[in-house]
């Protein structure tokens, strides 16, 4: 019976989901073929780094969402249009899929969930997706030229990799809490191993250590969270608990206040932990040091990225309730809201001892007095308190990363304990905008899109920035064996191609005007603007002006210091293999102005399917 | 106490016993192996939760318990702990290999 | 004296097992006497799993944590003690910490894990909305004054189907209404390829490095 019953309900649900799902089954299948191909004695010859370089590409291309005909879904021919936009610039034939098109059976379109309501498969999924695929083919062409790791442990490495790459697409696409732990665990395991990849040398498997164990209990403690908040709220599956949780604010019931906070702090903990925020962000800096470059920048880039994807897809998902409106007395959402707020006021005034925090919860009390004032008449009022909850949370969060990112950078000797703390500080520009955009989820829908499409702007920025940084580092450290920032003496004269572009994406990190990093420092600012947001807009500003002596100090060091004697030549030409990759990493970052408009269309395509 | 029926409360506090036993043992215990029991006891608080709430005879609103959904994520919360701790515990081994000692404060060589 | 629950008087001995060995892996100097704590910590959750209704995940987890993972994490002790036995002894600024910890932490869950008044039991009288399934049960205790306790348990076949995406849980009303009822056929196979990748992992780290040429690295 129950064999039967499996195969009568092999709906076609499942076989859409598989086709829209086909970019991780590559990566998976990848897996498999590396594992399978140590079996024979001909497999060694095989590089593993060529099929996996092979593997992440094929799934980089299916990753580019093909487009069903129009006729079959007639209203979703207005929202792909971008796509084919898009997909005249990347891929010329997208795989074509009409013979086989029925009309009951639809295909999965962007904006769907796949796989019976787990898996949410909309713009921003498919931009993370290509956003991680396509930096772990970057990566793994870097892993090529450096040469970690060696022949004897490259297929497993690959293997840590693509099986990483997996979790974090799990983890931007969840939709169910469920999916998230599995993707946070699926990410964060392979990571730990990632970080002790030299397993020989002490300060690797130190870093692998600490890191393994903080995670270990940052994830237990988001488990316990989980079950609290699905408990309480009576499911797992994102929206569904959302709409129980408008419920519950508008009923003015309250008696589940604590159970949910609690949950929801847990929660957040855990994301911390994976975004390296600021009470939870002291694992960074060590396994920076301890893991060599290489996945430092795959920690830096792709970690992040996915982190903040899944702290979007949480924010936005629990606090924003689609569908149809709760009639709330809006009085008692009024109650509940200035209680609350007093109630989380209280207990964050404990931990503050910052001005800055002080004057940013100020900042936010007058907010809230302001939108207390005005008569709420929108329909999902009763999220508001809940909604504000979130800002104050992720925005306090936001200001203290960036800040103590930001302060802690200065004292460093280490370029990649420098670009750990950096990358501490990127991780609270990011977080700023989701701030943003759940602050404007309820009053101005457009305004929060922008919010959200900020964050894929600067993602794409930071890819390049990143990465780049971390190639060179790596690079320099094959040929200097020293990563000290005062090892970088007056290298300029053997190698002056690779400083110029050190140069450029250190402005970009920066974010000085003409570069990439200014177009999306500029976003996230604008969206703390419309989101009013001012305070928090104001510590980002004086971040970015902090930021800029630490950067500079390492080019000053590389430009002007002389050279010492006893130093290994360091010349890496611009015209060879590492100098090109260098050099097309940082034109990106140097001309993506020019681009400013294909890049605006595409990322509020990717936020458009959020808010629908 | 034994003539009254058992609720959801009365396992959520059984949970949170282990998950402060478990977070304790996290801070406190010097050493790897006992850092990772702490995380187990942590791990076990969750899953006792889910399970829990999932009883449906355990509470008044019964339509709100979790079901199978519970025991599904208890069940995947199960094995994702088991592999992390092989995980954990492959690095611990990795690291007693260079520096002979599993103890965490003598983890000096990186200061955070 | 006439009307106890057999229910509840279980429940509170294993609550007192699981509770009362928790807290001595946390006071225990002996690393393998606070691993011998935690297989009966563990071991008394998995009768609390089975005291509420999820025999599958109650077997499971006495044989995937207490036999399996436990059994991992003694063979850590065995590799790495030094000694036959080896002890830790906390510094007492540790133990002010942990009591400190202790204090706020509880004092913040357990009033938590009281708060909502809908838990703290089932409702001895008649509730409006349930389904059919759980309406009998309750009857058939009302019936026995014996099991007040309503037991719900969730079937193996239940929970297999639905790893494999079939919901038989939930009526079909539920399913035709809007969405699908969630399958887990995603996470079932996925977790696969990650307990692969873990495998490998493990594996990569434990494997002695075969010194045919040095790496770039110094």
């Amino acid at each position: 019976m129950s064999f039967y019953q499996l195969i009568v309900n092999a709906k076609w649900e499942s076989w859409a989901s598989t086709l829209v799902y086909l970019p991780e089954i590559v990566l998976c299948l990848t897996i498999v073929i590396l594992l399978l191909l140590r079996l024979p004695r001909w497999g060694s010859r095989i590089s593993s780094l060529g099929i996996a370089l092979v593997g992440s590409v094929i799934a980089f291309v299916l990753s580019i969402p093909f487009e069903t005909t129009a006729e079959a879904n007639p209203e979703a021919a207005t929202t792909a249009q971008p796509v084919s936009l898009l997909q005249e610039e990347t891929s010329p034939n997208p795989p074509d899929i009409e013979a086989s098109s029925e009309e009951t059976k639809a295909y999965k379109q962007p904006g769907d969930t796949i796989f019976s309501g787990l898996i949410v498969y909309d713009g921003l999924t498919i931009f993370f997706r290509q956003l991680l695929i396509l930096f772990v083919v970057a990566l793994l062409i870097l892993m090529g030229l450096t040469g970690i790791p060696d022949r004897d442990s490259g297929a497993d490495v690959f293997t840590l990799i693509l099986g990483a790459t997996v979790g974090f697409s799990l983890m931007v696409s969840s939709n169910h809490l469920l999916i998230a732990f599995l993707g946070v665990e699926m990410a964060s395991v392979p990571s730990y191993v990632l970080a002790g990849t030299l397993k020989g040398r002490r300060i690797a498997s130190e870093a692998a250590l600490k890191f393994a164990l903080y995670g270990a209990g940052a994830a237990g403690v988001m488990l316990y969270g989980m079950s609290l908040m699905a408990g309480a709220l009576g499911s797992a599956h994102l929206p569904t608990m959302a709409e129980n949780l408008a419920q519950l604010t508008a009923n003015g019931v309250d008696d589940r206040q604590l159970v949910l906070f609690l949950g929801g702090l847990m929660i957040l903990v855990g994301l911390a932990f994976k975004l390296s925020a600021f009470p939870f962000h002291f694992w960074c800096p060590d396994v920076f040091e301890g893991a060599t470059a290489e996945v430092d920048a795959f920690l830096s880039v792709a970690s992040k990225a996915a982190a903040i994807g899944l702290l979007l897809r949480f924010a936005i998902g629990i606090s924003g309730v689609p569908g149809e409106p709760i009639e709330a007395p809006a009085a008692v959402a009024q109650a509940t809201s200035t209680e609350e707020a007093k109630n989380t006021f209280d207990i964050l005034a404990i931990s503050q001892t910052e001005a800055t925090s002080l004057t940013f919860a100020a900042q936010a009390d007058q907010e809230k007095t302001k939108l207390e004032e005005k008569p709420v008449t929108d329909p999902d009022s009763s999220v508001v308190p809940i909604q504000d909850l979130i800002v104050f949370l992720i925005g306090l969060m936001a200001a203290l990363t960036t800040t103590f990112g930001n302060l802690a950078a200065y004292g460093q000797t280490n370029i990649k304990r420098l670009m750990a703390y950096s990358t501490i500080a990127h991780a609270g520009y990011l977080m700023m905008p989701v701030a943003a955009a759940v602050a404007l989820l309820s009053k101005d829908q457009a305004g929060a899109q922008e919010a959200v499409a900020s964050v894929v702007v600067y993602l794409i920025a930071y890819f390049f920035m990143n990465l780049g940084v971390f190639a060179i580092i790596a690079l320099l450290r094959n040929r200097i064996r020293s990563e000290e920032i005062e090892d970088y003496a007056g290298i300029v004269r053997e190698s002056p191609g690779l400083v110029v572009c050190f140069g450029i994406l250190m402005f970009s990190l920066i974010g000085l005007p003409p570069l990439a990093g200014f177009l999306g420092k500029f976003w996230i600012f604008a969206a703390l603007w419309e989101a009013g947001l001012i305070t928090l807009l104001f510590i980002g500003g004086l971040n970015t002006f902090f930021s800029i002596f630490y950067y500079l100090r390492v080019l000053k060091v590389m430009v002007l210091s002389p050279e010492p004697d006893h130093r290994s030549p360091a010349a890496i030409p611009i015209i060879s293999w590492p100098g090109l990759y260098v050099a097309a990493l940082t034109v990106p970052v140097a001309i993506l102005l020019v681009f400013w408009e294909p890049i605006r269309v595409y990322s509020l395509w990717a936020a458009a399917d959020l808010f629908q | 106490m034994f003539t009254q029926p058992i609720g959801v409360a009365h396992y959520l506090v059984v949970g949170a016993i282990l998950f402060v036993c478990g977070i304790v043992c996290m801070t406190t215990k010097r050493n790897t192996i006992g850092i990772l029991m702490g995380v187990e006891l942590v791990l076990s608080a969750a899953i006792l939760n889910f399970v829990a709430f999932s009883q449906p005879a355990f509470r008044v609103d019964q339509e709100a318990s979790l079901g199978i959904d519970g025991h599904v994520f208890a069940l995947f919360a199960i094995v994702l702990a088991a592999a992390e701790a092989a995980v954990a515990l492959a690095i611990a081994l990795n690291y007693y290999n260079n520096h002979s000692t599993i103890d965490v404060d003598r983890a000096q060589d990186l200061q955070g | 004296m006439d009307n106890i629950l057999w229910h509840s008087v279980f429940f509170w001995a294993f609550a007192v097992i699981t509770c009362g060995f928790a807290v001595m892996v946390v006071l225990s100097d002996n690393i393998v006497r606070m691993a011998v704590a935690l297989i009966f910590s563990l071991s008394g959750a998995a009768g609390l799993f089975l005291l509420a209704g999820a025999d599958f995940v109650g077997a499971m987890q006495l044989m995937i944590y207490v036999g399996g993972t436990l059994v991992l994490l003694i063979f850590g002790v065995m590799l790495t003690a030094q000694g036959p036995f080896i002890s830790l002894k906390a510094g007492s600024g540790d133990w002010i910490i942990a009591v400190v910890m202790v204090g706020l932490s509880l004092a913040m869950l357990l009033p938590m894990a009281w708060s909502v008044p809908d838990w703290h039991g089932p409702a001895m009288g008649a509730s409006e909305t349930k389904t059919t399934k759980q309406t009998a049960l309750q009857e058939e205790a009302e019936a026995d004054q014996e099991t007040v306790v309503v037991e719900h348990n969730v079937s193996v076949t239940e929970i297999g189907l639905s790893l494999v995406g079939v919901r038989t849980d939930l009526n079909q009303e539920d399913q035709e209404s809007g969405q699908l009822p969630e399958g887990y056929l995603l996470p079932f196979e996925i977790v696969s390829v990650h307990l692969l990748v873990i495998l490998i992992g493990a594996a990569y780290l434990a494997r002695a490095k075969r010194p045919r040429k040095p790496t770039k690295y110094p």
